[in-house]
C-alpha cells in the first residue's frame, strides 16, 4: 500500500513541476560581498509586490522561479549590507550575480547565518551560528579571539569549563561532534590541550553549529555538526589583518590574482611561549636549583585559493595545517610529544541549470600525534593515526519557489594507526612492539525535500542511507530526518525535529579529560557502530523588532557508546577491544535563549537545563569487569552532565573608535569519579606497605562546586591612512574566582616518619582544589588593511 | 616592546599566585567492606591479612597500635582447604621480620606446592559475612640469565634480564627489581601480560648502576586474577592523585557479602642476586 501511494505522489508532483515550467522563468546566480567578492551564505532575495523570495544556499547561489511576464523587480539583501533593488525581464531565464556593499562603513563583514526573520520562517532549528566579528569582540584567553570557544557561549553547548577540552552537545560524547572545515573532517579541533581551537578566526568566514534536526546531507556523527567554512579571499584588492598578542601572532593576507575572478588566501599565526621559556631555560643552565621549563608552541596554516573559470563553473581548492609540540630536550632525556591535523579541499561548483546546483568535493584529513621519548640507551615511541580520503558530490535544485531538493553521495577511505608501539634498547638487545592498523569504507547517499505546504507550514524531510565495512564487517543504517515548522503568525512559529543519526568511528579516551593521545577507533565485528535518534520540539518568538525569543526542548537516545572497562590496558594492547564496555545512553534538556543581533548594543542570554544518563553497559570481553555491572552501581552520568548553564553576552559599539563587550557564564559543576572509601594494602615482599588505597564505587559519584567566570574587553580603534588597527584590552576571571579545574586528595605524613618502622601512616587526608587561572589581563594589537 | 614585555612579566608573576587550596568535600556516603588479602607461597606457612575498609576522611588514629587495632578484622574463621585438607588458620597476630609484613591470621604449616588442585578460601566473620575465593599455584618461570653491560668510557651499568614465556598459553608477570636490599623501594615493579611477546623475553633498565651494587631481581608468575587486581590497586592510587589517570574501581577475586575486596592467589617467583662487576 505504501508504495503506490509514494509513487502516485511522486507522479502528481512531477506533473505539477512539468505544468509550473511552461509559464515560469528562473532567475538564478551567486550573491556575494561587493568588498571583497566572498560569496553571502543566507542573503534573501525578495520580490517586494508578491512578498515571495528565497535566500542564497551555502555556496551564495539562489534560483528564484517567477511567473512569465513583464519587468519585475527584486530586493537583494543582507544584514550590516545596502539591499539592491534589480529590475529583471521576466521573459526568460535569466542568470543574475549581485554584489551588495556594506551598509555601514565602519562594521566589519557580518556573517551571519540567518536573520530573525529568516530564523523564524526556516525549518532549522537546533542551529547556532556565530559571527567573526562577535568572536573578535570576545577573547577567550590571553587576548586571543576563538570562533569555536564564543560558539560554546551558546545554549546546549556547555561552555567550556578550563581544562574540558571537549564540546559535549546536548548530551554528546566529545567525538559525536561532526567537525568540518572546508568540508575536510578535523579529528582533533584544539590546540593547547584545548584552550584554543584549531580555528583562526582570521581565516573563518563562517561557523554553524547544528545541535539537532540534522539536514540529510550530514551524517557520520551522532550530536553535532559544527560546519567552518573558509574565506575564499579578496578577489577585488589585495588585503591583510593580523595581530600581535601576549601569546601568539598572526597573519592574514587576501587577494585578486585575477581581478574579479580568482584570489588567494593565506592566513598563519604561531604561539611564542616557547622563545620566552627557551631564554629562560639557558639564563638558568647554571642554577641546580631551577627548575627546566619544557618547550610548548603551536602553528597553524590556512589557505585558499579560488577560480572563476567560468560562469558556471567555480574551483576551489584549501589547506590547513597545524601542529603542537611539547617537548624537553636534555642531555639524558629527551622527549618530544607532538600532534595535528592536517586537511586538504578540492572543490568544484557547477551549475549545470538555473534550477541545479552542484558541488563536488574532495578532501583529505590527517591526524595524528607522536611520542617520543629517549633516556640513554633506551628509546620509546607511541603513536596513532587517521587519514580520511573522501569524494562526495551534493545536488541542489530549486524545484519552484518554496520547494527545494538536495541529493548527493559521499564515499570515504579511512585508514587507522592505532596505539602504534615500539620501544627498545639502542643496539637492539630490548625490542617491543605493538599496533594494529586497520582500513574502512564509509558512504552514504541522501535526499531531502524542503516544502512550504500553504503560508503556515513548511516541511523538511530527508533519508539517508549510510554503509560502512570493515574487514568483513559491514553494517548499514537507514537515517530518517524530519523538520516541521507552523508559523502560528509573523512573530511565532513552532517547530519540531526528528533525526537518527549513525557513527561508524569511535574516540576511545583514558580519561573525561579528552587528551590528543585519545585514539580513533573504527566500528568491527565486536564494535556496532553508535545511533542516536533525538527529537526536538521549539517555539520562536520575534519580540518587537529587535529581540529573538527561541525555546527548544529535547530528547536524545544513545545506543552502542562506549566506554573503557575498569583498569584497561591503553598502550601496548594488539587486543584494545577487550577494553570496551558498550551501553545506552539518553539524555534530555531544555534550552532558552534571548538575543538581540542589531543596534548599538547587542548579545544574547542562554540558558541550559541538561541531563545524560549512561546504562546497561557491558564487556565485550567476558572476563572484563566494569563497575557499574559488576557491582550493581546502576546508572551513571558523564563527568560533563552539566544540569545548569548560563551565559550572558553583551556586545556594546560605544562609538566608532571604541568597543566594549562582556561575557558571564554559569554553570553546574561537571562530574568527576572520586572515591567515597579506602582501604590498605599490604602486598607482597619488596613492595611497600599502602596505606590508602581508593575504593571507587559509582562512577562520576561527585559534583563539582559550580562554574562561574566574568570576562570584559575593550577594543579602541585607529584609523590611520593604510586601514584600520585596534587595541584590544581584555580581562578573562574578572573577580578572580578560583573555579575547580581538578581535585585531587592528597595523605598528609609525619615530617620526621620512623623509617625504621614498614607500616607508615598518614595523619590525615587533605582534599586539595587546582585551579588553571586567577584574574588575566591582556592586551593585544590587531590591524587590516 | 618595553611595555609588551612588562605585561608579559604581570601575566607570568599572575600564573604563579597560589591556584592550589585545600577544600572541604563531602564524599557519598561509604559502608565500609572487609579486605582480604592471602598470598599461597610454596613451602611457607598460610598466613592471611584481614581487615577493612573505612570512609575516605575517617581520621587516621595516632600511633600504629591503634591503627592496626581500628583496621584489623579479628575473630573470624579462617579456612582454605585443598585437595580434602582443610587449613584453619588460626587469628593470632603474626609479623614475619624477614618481609617486614604482617598478618593477622596464621597457620605454621607449609603450602603445599602443588599446581593441579586449587585451593579454597573460605571466610565466616563474627557477625556472620562470608567470604570465598579460589585459586591455583602456577609453576615457576625461570630467570634465564641476566647480562651486565657498562656503557663504553662510562661507570654505568644496565641490567638484561632473560626469560623464557611459555608460548602455549596466556601468561602474567610482576617483575621487581631492588638495589642493595628487598626493603629498599623497588627499582622497578609491574605487572604485564604476555600479549606482546612469547617465547624469549628481555626486561631492561636504564644505565644506572655503579660497580659493586647488589641487584635483586625478582619475576612472579603470576596468574590473571591477582594481574587485573595490581592494575587495578595501581589505577586506584594514581587517580586519587592524577587527574589524567582513569581511576578504576578493585577488580577482586573475592566473593561474599558486602562486596569484598582483596586477592587470594598463588606466589610463585624466581629472585637472582647480582652484584654489577665489569
Amino acid at each position: 500500500m505504501m508504495p503506490k501511494i509514494i509513487l502516485t505522489s511522486a507522479l502528481f508532483l512531477m506533473c505539477t513541476w512539468v505544468v509550473d515550467a511552461q509559464n515560469r522563468v528562473t532567475i538564478s546566480g551567486i550573491v556575494t560581498d561587493a568588498d571583497n567578492g566572498e560569496t553571502l551564505i543566507g542573503a534573501t532575495v525578495t520580490v517586494p509586490a508578491t512578498g515571495s523570495g528565497t535566500s542564497t544556499n551555502e555556496y551564495g547561489f539562489y534560483s528564484l522561479t517567477l511567473p512569465m511576464g513583464d519587468t519585475q523587480s527584486l530586493a537583494f539583501s543582507y544584514v550590516g549590507f545596502q539591499t539592491q533593488l534589480k529590475t529583471v525581464l521576466l521573459s526568460q531565464d535569466t542568470r543574475l550575480d549581485v554584489a551588495l556593499s556594506s551598509g555601514i562603513a565602519l562594521e566589519e563583514v557580518v556573517v551571519k547565518a540567518n536573520s530573525f526573520e529568516e530564523q523564524l520562517q526556516s525549518t532549522e532549528m537546533s542551529v547556532e551560528a556565530i559571527t567573526t566579528r562577535e568572536a573578535r569582540l570576545i577573547p577567550v584567553l590571553l587576548g586571543e579571539s576563538d570562533i569555536l570557544k564564543t560558539i560554546q557561549l551558546k545554549p546546549g553547548i556547555p561552555s567550556g569549563s578550563e581544562g574540558t577540552t571537549g564540546l559535549f552537545v546536548r548530551g554528546g560524547g566529545a567525538d559525536q561532534n561532526l567537525i568540518v572545515l572546508d568540508e575536510a573532517i578535523v579529528y582533533n579541533p584544539n590546540h593547547l590541550f584545548g584552550f584554543f581551537s584549531t580555528f583562526n578566526t582570521d581565516a573563518v568566514k563562517d561557523l554553524k553549529l547544528y545541535k539537532g534536526g540534522f539536514p540529510a546531507q550530514y551524517g557520520g556523527r551522532l550530536s553535532s555538526v559544527i560546519d567552518v567554512k573558509l574565506k575564499e579571499g579578496n578577489n577585488q584588492k589585495f588585503s591583510g589583518s593580523g595581530g600581535i598578542g601576549l601569546l601568539a601572532s598572526r597573519l592574514t593576507l587576501e587577494g585578486p590574482i585575477q581581478k574579479g575572478k580568482s584570489s588567494f588566501m593565506v592566513s598563519g599565526r604561531r604561539t611564542y611561549v616557547d622563545l620566552i621559556t627557551r631564554s629562560i631555560n639557558k639564563a638558568n643552565e647554571d642554577n641546580e636549583d631551577a627548575t627546566f621549563i619544557p618547550d610548548y608552541y603551536f602553528y597553524d596554516l590556512n589557505t585558499k585559493i579560488n577560480y572563476q573559470l567560468s560562469e558556471k563553473d567555480r574551483l576551489f581548492l584549501s589547506g590547513y595545517f597545524g601542529r603542537d609540540v611539547f617537548g624537553v630536550d636534555g642531555d639524558f632525556f629527551d622527549f618530544n610529544f607532538d600532534w595535528g591535523n592536517a586537511t586538504g579541499t578540492a572543490r568544484w561548483n557547477h551549475v549545470f541549470s538555473p534550477k541545479l546546483f552542484a558541488n563536488t568535493t574532495f578532501t583529505f584529513s590527517d591526524y595524528q600525534y607522536n611520542i617520543e621519548n629517549k633516556i640513554t640507551g633506551f628509546s620509546f615511541q607511541v603513536g596513532s593515526n587517521i587519514q580520511d580520503s573522501n569524494l562526495k558530490s551534493d545536488f541542489y535544485y530549486a524545484i519552484r519557489n518554496g520547494h527545494t531538493l538536495r541529493f548527493g553521495a559521499n564515499v570515504t577511505y579511512h585508514y587507522f594507526k592505532v596505539g602504534r608501539l615500539k620501544a627498545g634498547s639502542d643496539d637492539g638487545s630490548i625490542s617491543f612492539s605493538a599496533g594494529q592498523d586497520y582500513d574502512g569504507w564509509e558512504s552514504g547517499i541522501y535526499v531531502s525535500d524542503d516544502l512550504d505546504i500553504g503560508d503556515k507550514w513548511k516541511l523538511a524531510t530527508g533519508l539517508r542511507l549510510s554503509a560502512f565495512s570493515n574487514d568483513g564487517a559491514f553494517y548499514t543504517g537507514l537515517e530518517p530526518r524530519l523538520a516541521l515548522r507552523y508559523s502560528v503568525n509573523d512573530k511565532l512559529s513552532a517547530k519540531t525535529s526528528y533525526a537518527r543519526m549513525y557513527q561508524y568511528m569511535h574516540l576511545v579516551a583514558n580519561s573525561g579529560v579528552a587528551l590528543p593521545t585519545d585514539v580513533w577507533y573504527p566500528s568491527t565485528e565486536r564494535v556496532m557502530p553508535q545511533r542516536s535518534d533525538q527529537v526536538a520540539f521549539g517555539l520562536s518568538y520575534l519580540l518587537g523588532r529587535q529581540f529573538f525569543i527561541n525555546a527548544e526542548t529535547y530528547y536524545k537516545w544513545l545506543d552502542n557508546q562506549l566506554q573503557f572497562v575498569d583498569a584497561a590496558q591503553l598502550f601496548a594492547n594488539n587486543d584494545l577491544e577487550d577494553e570496551f564496555a558498550v551501553g545506552q545512553g539518553r539524555a534530555y534538556g531544555f534550552e532558552l535563549s534571548l538575543e538581540k543581533k542589531e543596534g548599538n548594543l547587542s548579545g544574547w542570554i542562554g540558558y541550559t537545563y541538561a541531563r545524560v544518563v549512561l546504562s546497561d553497559f557491558t564487556t565485550l570481553d567476558p572476563n572484563g569487569s566494569f563497575a557499574q555491572t559488576d557491582r550493581n552501581f546502576g546508572d551513571f552520568s558523564p563527568i560533563y552532565d552539566r544540569r545548569h548553564d548560563l551565559s550572558v553576552v553583551l556586545l556594546w559599539d560605544i562609538s566608532r573608535r571604541f568597543s566594549f563587550s562582556s561575557t558571564f557564564v554559569y554553570g553546574s559543576g561537571d562530574l568527576r569519579w572520586l572515591a567515597p572509601g579506602r582501604f590498605n594494602f599490604q602486598d607482597v615482599e619488596g613492595a611497600n606497605f599502602q596505606p590508602v588505597v581508593s575504593d571507587y564505587l559509582a562512577r562520576n559519584n561527585f559534583r563539582l562546586p559550580p562554574y562561574n567566570r566574568l570576562d570584559m574587553s575593550l577594543v579602541w580603534r585607529f584609523f590611520p591612512k593604510w586601514g584600520e588597527s585596534d587595541l584590544t584590552f581584555s580581562a578573562i576571571n574578572v573577580y578572580d574566582r578560583r573555579n575547580t579545574f581538578f581535585i585531587y586528595l592528597e595523605p598528609e605524613y609525619e615530617e620526621n616518619p620512623d623509617t625504621e618502622n614498614p607500616i607508615e601512616v598518614p595523619t590525615r587526608i587533605a582534599a586539595k582544589q587546582v585551579s588553571l587561572f586567577p584574574v588575566l589581563p591582556s592586551i593585544s594589537w590587531n590591524f587590516k588593511f | 616592546m618595553r611595555q609588551l614585555l612588562f605585561f608579559a612579566l604581570s601575566i607570568a608573576i599572575l600564573w604563579s599566585c597560589d591556584l592550589e587550596k585545600e577544600i572541604e568535600i563531602q564524599l557519598p556516603d561509604y559502608e565500609p567492606s572487609i579486605v582480604v588479602e592471602c598470598y599461597l607461597e610454596p613451602d611457607q606457612p598460610f598466613a592471611l591479612l584481614l581487615t577493612e575498609s573505612t570512609p575516605y576522611f575517617e581520621p587516621f588514629p595516632d600511633d600504629i597500635s591503634d591503627y592496626l587495632d581500628a583496621t584489623l578484622l579479628d575473630s573470624a574463621e579462617v579456612e582454605i582447604l585443598h585437595k580434602g585438607t582443610i587449613y584453619s588458620l588460626q587469628n593470632q597476630l603474626f609479623f614475619d621480620p624477614v618481609k617486614q609484613k604482617i598478618y593477622n591470621y596464621y597457620l605454621p604449616v607449609s603450602v603445599p606446592y602443588d599446581t593441579d588442585s586449587p585451593f579454597e578460601l573460605r571466610i565466616t566473620t563474627k557477625d556472620g559475612r562470608t567470604i570465598e575465593a579460589s585459586t591455583k599455584l602456577l609453576p615457576r618461570v625461570a630467570i634465564d640469565s641476566i647480562v651486565v653491560e657498562f656503557q663504553e668510557n662510562d661507570t654505568l651499568a644496565r641490567l638484561l634480564t632473560y626469560f623464557t614465556d611459555p608460548p602455549e598459553q596466556e601468561n602474567y608477570y610482576r617483575r621487581m627489581l631492588h638495589e642493595e636490599s628487598l626493603d629498599s623501594t623497588a627499582r622497578q615493579d609491574f605487572p604485564t601480560d604476555d600479549r606482546i611477546f612469547n617465547g624469549d623475553v628481555v626486561f631492561g633498565t636504564t644505565f644506572d648502576f655503579s660497580e659493586g651494587t647488589v641487584v635483586f631481581n625478582t619475576l612472579y608468575h603470576i596468574d590473571e586474577d591477582y594481574y587485573k587486581f595490581l592494575e587495578s590497586v595501581n589505577g586506584a592510587i594514581n587517580a586519587s592523585l592524577n587527574p589524567f589517570a582513569q581511576p578504576s574501581s578493585i577488580i577482586s577475586n573475592v566473593t561474599g557479602t558486602g562486596n569484598p575486596i582483596g586477592i587470594f592467589t598463588g606466589l610463585v617467583y624466581d629472585r637472582v642476586e647480582t652484584i654489577i662487576q665489569r
